[in-house]
């Protein structure tokens, strides 16, 4: 599903004489299966935000390749790595990224007019994944009206609501409680059970990262090990 | 994205902010409005001086006065006319050269008698008010004005007129006149002595009322048949006599000449070709083709330049488009990271931006457009009565100070819509550039 090859990013700080070259991954190469779930951990400024940034397109890394379903992503424009992201990748953050001026509806229906779908299905589909994540009775609340883990539920409805096969997601468990964080990883294993998406986690968390099939240990920009279970 | 549904999202992101979307509505409109009506002025004078042009001369007539090293215009070359290729008909007139009394019932008239060649004025639809034109001998079509000039005979010299100058009502003929028979007499001076002759024309039409209000036409037109018969009794050509002021006609002239000479084209695109033909050959021509045609040119350079200028006010209502689609970009910088991130094309992004700057260009247009074509309408509706009350003079007639035709009104949403469009690729290009995980950390 994802193949890393030799992943180099370092980031310039400054104006060209004062330049400070900082490397924060350096030779990161792993594999990822369809139908797994892999959390990532490592310590705090190791690198992990910027791996996973790097898988989404959202940084081009300074050398290297990322393979997602046999497609060299890194070689993509960004048009094409935008539609690319439509089609295959779906997303979940930390702070849920849900466009305040739109309702609950609304946001998880914009992928799908991204996509030019019509709008009869486009409603439909909308309104299945809302119920999906249950939240059809609060389709029409703004991000503002709603709990952490209800705009949670309404950012995961807006990532499955285009049938991706992978799930990104950045920490999705850093802005809840431990409550609503049993039930959201339940509902990803659901997901990965019934619907076979593969997701890559990123987290800090002791639980979240046992809760996964695969855990990959970042250390320094490195890929320290991988840990089996 | 579909087209609909960036048109609904840009609906939508415009409804957020109402007093930024009118203010700049309002300033493109104000623009456009500015644009229709300053080039209006010069579509509408124009539109006024050709139709005061045309009121009475045909775009297809060609008058001509002569021609270079030659006597007058003969009926050699009036077949040369006719022959022309394009032309429908050549009608020539001349004046008789004595000013005949024509005498109806108890009323009598002197006044001008116009050799008309009747067959060639049916072609060239000489308009008539009333009647039809001649077609026996002796039949005589009078100007529309003719009953003024027919006074009652023993009338009162003295008493004609009245203090202002109108004519005193008990001598006019109010009679009709049509199929009235007249006695035309005409006079011939032998070694001082005079002798009269009258011949009996029947009246069978009126012409058309002059088309400019001051213009008066008493006279009679006569067949060249009348004029034959006047010149076989006068022996001398056109009848002249010595009574005749500026007569001084050549009595050995043996051959024709013709004053007014009219060669009508078929239809207007060969009236630049037979004007052209006819200057090559040194014919002394007056076409209101000719006129027009400069007169046009004039017009085209003004109204390019009206426009001109009223697209610098376009460009500056452009600024404020500029400005709120930058503060747009900038305010919703977030979201826009937000959709790139899931997927939005950059290309859809700055489509959305584009529409948006258009739909405001199009909104402005739009009332732009209803308030020129009521400023227009309300200009001409007080020019005339401001003339009126500033000089004290009516207004000329037809006068059109401002007009507003498609084109204009297309030119001027044209101008608009491609000045919005571009003021607009900037901010929508910016948006493109908007980084995604600075969106997302709200570092914007
Ligand atoms: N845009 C940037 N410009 C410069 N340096 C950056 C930038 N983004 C990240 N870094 C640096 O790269 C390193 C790795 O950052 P990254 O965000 O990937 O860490 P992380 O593993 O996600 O940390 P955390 O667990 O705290 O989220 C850090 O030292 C950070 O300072
Ligand atoms: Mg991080």
């Amino acid at each position: 599903m994802i193949e890393v090859n030799k992943i180099y990013h370092s980031f310039e700080i400054g104006k060209k004489e004062k330049k400070t070259v900082i490397p924060v991954l350096k030779d990161v190469s792993f594999q990822i299966n369809k139908g797994e779930i892999v959390s990532i951990v490592g310590k705090s400024g190791s690198g992990k935000s910027t791996l996973l940034n790097i898988i989404s397109g959202f940084i081009k890394p300074t050398e290297g390749e990322v393979k997602i379903n046999n497609q060299t992503v890194t070689e993509l424009s960004e048009g094409e790595f935008a539609s690319f992201r439509l089609q295959h990748i779906g997303f979940i953050f930390q702070n849920f990224q849900l466009i305040p001026s739109m309702t609950a509806f609304q946001n998880v229906e914009l992928p799908l007019t991204f996509k030019g779908m019509n709008e009869k299905e486009r409603k439909q589909k909308t309104l299945e994944t809302l119920e999906r994540v249950g939240l059809a009775e609060f389709k029409d609340h703004y991000p503002s009206e709603l709990s952490g883990g209800q705009q949670q539920r309404v950012s995961i409805a807006r990532a499955l609501v285009v049938n991706p096969p992978l799930i990104l997601a950045d920490e999705p468990t850093g802005s809840l409680d431990s409550d609503t964080e049993k039930s959201l990883l339940a509902f990803i294993k659901q997901l990965n059970e019934e619907l076979g998406i593969t997701f890559l986690i990123i987290t800090h968390d002791e639980e979240v990262a046992e809760f996964g099939h695969r855990t990959i240990e970042i250390v320094d920009g490195h890929v320290l090990e991988e840990v089996a279970k | 994205m579909t087209f609909k549904d960036q048109f609904k999202f840009v609906r939508q992101n415009l409804k957020k902010n109402k007093s930024r979307l009118f203010m700049t509505v309002l300033a493109t409109a104000i623009g456009v409005a500015f644009l229709i009506v300053l080039a209006s002025v010069g579509f509408g004078l124009h539109k006024s001086i050709i139709s005061d042009m045309m009121q009475n001369q045909l775009v297809t007539q060609v008058e001509i006065y002569g021609k270079e090293d030659s006597q007058g215009l003969t009926n050699e070359d009036i077949t040369y006319f006719e022959e022309m290729e394009g032309v429908e008909a050549v009608t020539r007139r001349n004046e008789l050269a004595q000013m005949p009394f024509f005498h109806l019932d108890d009323y009598t008239s002197n006044t001008n008698a116009i050799v008309t060649h009747f067959p060639s004025e049916i072609k060239a639809d000489f308009k008539l008010a009333s009647g039809r034109l001649p077609e026996g001998e002796n039949e005589v079509v009078v100007g529309y004005h003719f009953t003024e000039s027919l006074i009652k005979n023993g009338a009162n010299p003295e008493k004609l007129y009245d203090d202002e100058g109108n004519i005193n009502e008990d001598y006019v003929y109010t009679d009709d006149l049509l199929n009235k028979e007249m006695d035309m007499e005409v006079i011939k001076l032998t070694d001082g002595k005079e002798t009269k002759k009258t011949i009996s024309v029947k009246i069978v039409g009126i012409a058309e009322k002059p088309a400019r209000d001051w213009a008066y036409e008493e006279h009679v037109f006569i067949s060249e048949e009348i004029l034959q018969e006047v010149e076989q009794f006068t022996g001398v050509m056109r009848g002249a006599t010595e009574m005749y002021e500026g007569g001084e006609l050549d009595a050995n002239q043996s051959e024709e000449v013709y004053d007014y000479v009219k060669v009508y084209a078929n239809n207007v695109q060969e009236v630049e070709g037979i004007n052209k033909t006819l200057e090559d050959k040194g014919y002394m021509i007056y076409s209101i083709a000719n006129e027009m045609k400069q007169i046009n040119v004039i017009f085209l350079i003004m109204k390019i330049g009206l426009i001109f200028i009223g697209t610098i006010a376009l460009i500056i209502a452009s600024i404020g488009i500029y400005n709120t689609m930058t503060m747009a970009v900038t305010e919703r910088a977030p979201d826009i990271g937000i959709m790139k991130a899931i997927g939005a094309h950059p290309r859809t992004i700055k489509n959305i931006f584009l529409l948006e700057s258009t739909y405001i260009g199009l909104l402005g247009a739009i009332f732009g457009t209803i308030v020129a074509y009521g400023v227009s309408f309300l200009v001409n509706l007080s020019v005339p009565f401001i003339i009126q009350t500033a000089f004290d003079e009516a207004a000329p007639e037809g006068l059109l100070l401002s007009y507003i035709p498609w084109s204009l009104t297309l030119i001027s949403v044209g101008i608009c819509l491609l000045v919005t469009v571009f003021s607009g690729l900037r901010p929508a290009k910016r948006a493109t550039k908007v980084d995604v995980l600075k969106a997302m950390r709200r570092e914007l």
